[in-house]
């Protein structure tokens, strides 16, 4: 399964710049700051996008610009700058279908069954970090698809937060273009958008259940408050922390979470390093990490 | 496997004519290659290709292909092993072999799919036991490799019921082995075991075959068995098993085979398993090519 971290509009580099070794030292040290992986197989893509940050600060090879990101005095700023080229603005709705299908087949089958029989029928989903929304409505999609068939008769609500307030806007006005709906399922296209001149604009019946809101993961209080969600989605949010603040960070995550509760990064994202209280949990195509609990359903079961 | 289940394997193998042979290419190659990279004679390998008009020319256009861009072309076999490395004209030669065992017209799995698991398999148990230290890479790409041949068994002795447990364990998204227990009564380990048995083929091998869906044995289960189940786990976890997706959450650390590798390789402890888990997409391209390239010959 690919992950889906960069996307697909860099044109491939020059094939001799794609194989210098010195690629794999940056993608190691990337890996090493900001826990996100990139494939062998899609160096081109890191290339691409690393190619753009050389031309600016007039790196002539890979080697050198290992140099700019590990020697030079404004190294830090340096590799914020290529951590925001790789991950930059390229974000769609049902972006990664993995993650979707390990929350429907597998996630929300097992957590529904142990909350059934403690008479409790509310999902609570977090999508912090939700920039301009597009995660947050595919989660509040599926979840409403989930409502309308399998599980009759339960509630649930996103909770969607960012930093930047100018996103939070975009998010709540949920209308987007030709682009990000690529991925979203044709029945879901009909059911849950209306087209509005050559965008699409998310329906009332999917926006209802979320609520946007400005929220900085730094902020501790803001953080105590944040309590009872069933499963977290943080993808790409980490890579702006020092890794103190990531410690603390994931600290609030794991508090906010019930037990048995489950917290997902980008496709290619991992927590090693930062944080051993919760369990890598795989699923098909993806991971997650999940916080175990007491009477906890057991790892491994179907 | 119940006591009815072995009955009704052994009564099914004991024609034995429906039994897959051993490809004659494959003992001496095992032999061959049975030993420290180093020291393995070249010689003998370019010989043992040379006898063999398809694997010869498949040496060639594996070296010569885009993967392995030369100044000039490989012309000879030997120029093709040098070009390609023992390692990828190891894997060739198994592939090629193995994927004649049986006739084309007898396999109820796609040969491509069971072929791009095996070598995934193979491949990943050595990464992963060069990763923790395990004195024997070489034997876990054996293992790895060789898994799951009791499939094999089943496509020649049991074609029917094997075709309803795969459609089964993929209509039902469930493992291949709970399938075949519950409408065989016995399952590709079991299977394995008589044909491991049968070939003679080294017996901490053999136990990998038997005992890689059942590691919890504690009488039996030995690192081998251990690092393959785990593998074979981790190759269906990530879209290189059998073509069928399995709804399941995998926690690898309370895994039992992972367990039991813990008590003997420290180096467990410091492994990142995710970053293990995403670069496992690194092969899926490698062997997909390989295994094309096995199938255009």
């Amino acid at each position: 399964m690919l992950n889906e971290t960069t996307m697909i509009k860099d044109k491939a580099a020059p094939t001799e710049n794609v194989s210098d070794p010195a690629w794999v030292r940056i993608r190691d040290l990337i890996y090493q700051v900001s826990g996100i992986y990139q494939t062998e197989n899609k160096f081109y893509l890191l290339v691409g996008r690393a190619n753009r940050r050389m031309k600016e600060v007039g790196a002539r090879t890979p080697r050198e610009y290992l140099d700019f990101l590990t020697a030079r005095a404004n190294r830090d700023v340096e590799m914020r700058n290529l951590l925001n080229e790789i991950t930059i603005g390229e974000t769609c709705l049902f972006r990664s279908m993995p993650q979707i299908e390990a929350l429907r087949k597998v996630v929300i089958p097992a957590m529904t069954e142990a909350k059934k029989k403690i008479s409790f029928t509310k999902l609570r989903f977090w999508s912090a970090g939700c920039s301009t929304g597009e995660e947050s409505y595919t989660l509040a999609m599926m979840l409403l698809e989930e409502t309308q068939t399998n599980l009759k008769g339960w509630t649930f609500e996103v909770v969607a937060t960012d930093l930047n307030d100018r996103s939070v806007a975009k998010a709540q006005e949920g209308v987007y273009n030709d682009y990000a709906v690529r991925n979203v399922p044709p029945d879901y296209m009909g059911k849950y958008f209306s087209k509005v001149g050559s965008e699409y604009r998310v329906a009332d019946s999917v926006r209802s259940h979320i609520t946007f809101s400005r929220l900085n993961m730094l902020d501790d209080s803001k953080m105590l408050f944040m309590r009872g969600l069933d499963v977290i989605f943080c993808c790409n949010v980490l890579i702006y922390f020092d890794a103190k603040s990531k410690t603390r960070t994931i600290q609030h995550y794991y508090n906010a979470l019930v037990p048995n509760g489950y917290f997902f990064l980008g496709q290619s994202e991992s927590l090693y390093g930062i944080s051993e209280k919760f369990h890598l949990v795989h699923f098909p195509g993806t991971t997650a990490y999940w916080k175990p609990g007491e009477g906890a359903l057991k790892a491994g079961t179907p | 496997m119940t006591t009815t289940g072995i009955d009704r394997l052994r009564a099914k193998i004991s024609n034995i004519d429906a039994m897959p042979t051993i490809p004659v290419i494959l003992r001496p190659l095992l032999h061959c290659l049975d030993q420290p990279a180093e020291d393995i004679d070249v010689d003998r390998i370019v010989e043992l290709i040379s006898h063999d008009k398809s694997i010869t020319a498949q040496c060639l256009r594996m070296a010569n292909s885009a993967l392995f861009i030369r100044k000039m072309p490989a012309e000879t076999v030997r120029s093709a092993v040098m070009s390609l490395g023992m390692w990828r004209v190891r894997d060739l030669l198994f592939s090629n072999s193995l994927s004649k065992i049986i006739p084309a017209n007898r396999w109820v799995v796609d040969p491509e799919v069971f072929w791009r698991h095996s070598l995934s398999v193979a491949l990943v148990s050595r990464k992963f036991a060069e990763m923790i230290d395990y004195p024997d890479p070489e034997k876990a790409y054996l293992a790895g490799l060789l898994h799951d041949i009791g499939t094999l068994v089943h496509c020649m002795v049991a074609p029917e019921e094997f075709r309803a447990a795969m459609e089964k364990a993929s209509r039902e998204h469930i493992p291949l082995d709970e399938a075949e227990q519950q409408l065989m009564g016995f399952t590709h380990s079991d299977s394995g075991r008589v044909l491991a048995d049968a070939w003679k083929v080294p017996p901490d091998i053999a136990d990998a075959i038997e005992l890689h869906h059942r590691v919890a044995d504690p009488e039996r289960g030995g690192p081998l068995v251990a690092l393959v189940n785990l593998c074979d786990l981790l190759c269906r976890m990530r879209d290189l098993g059998y073509g069928y997706v399995e709804y399941r959450q995998v926690d690898f650390a309370n895994e039992p085979g992972w367990m039991c590798l813990v008590l003997k390789f420290p180096g467990m402890a410091q492994i990142d398993l995710a970053r293990f888990t995403f670069s496992l997409d690194e092969y899926a391209r490698e062997v997909s090519d390989l295994v094309a390239s096995v199938f255009a010959g």
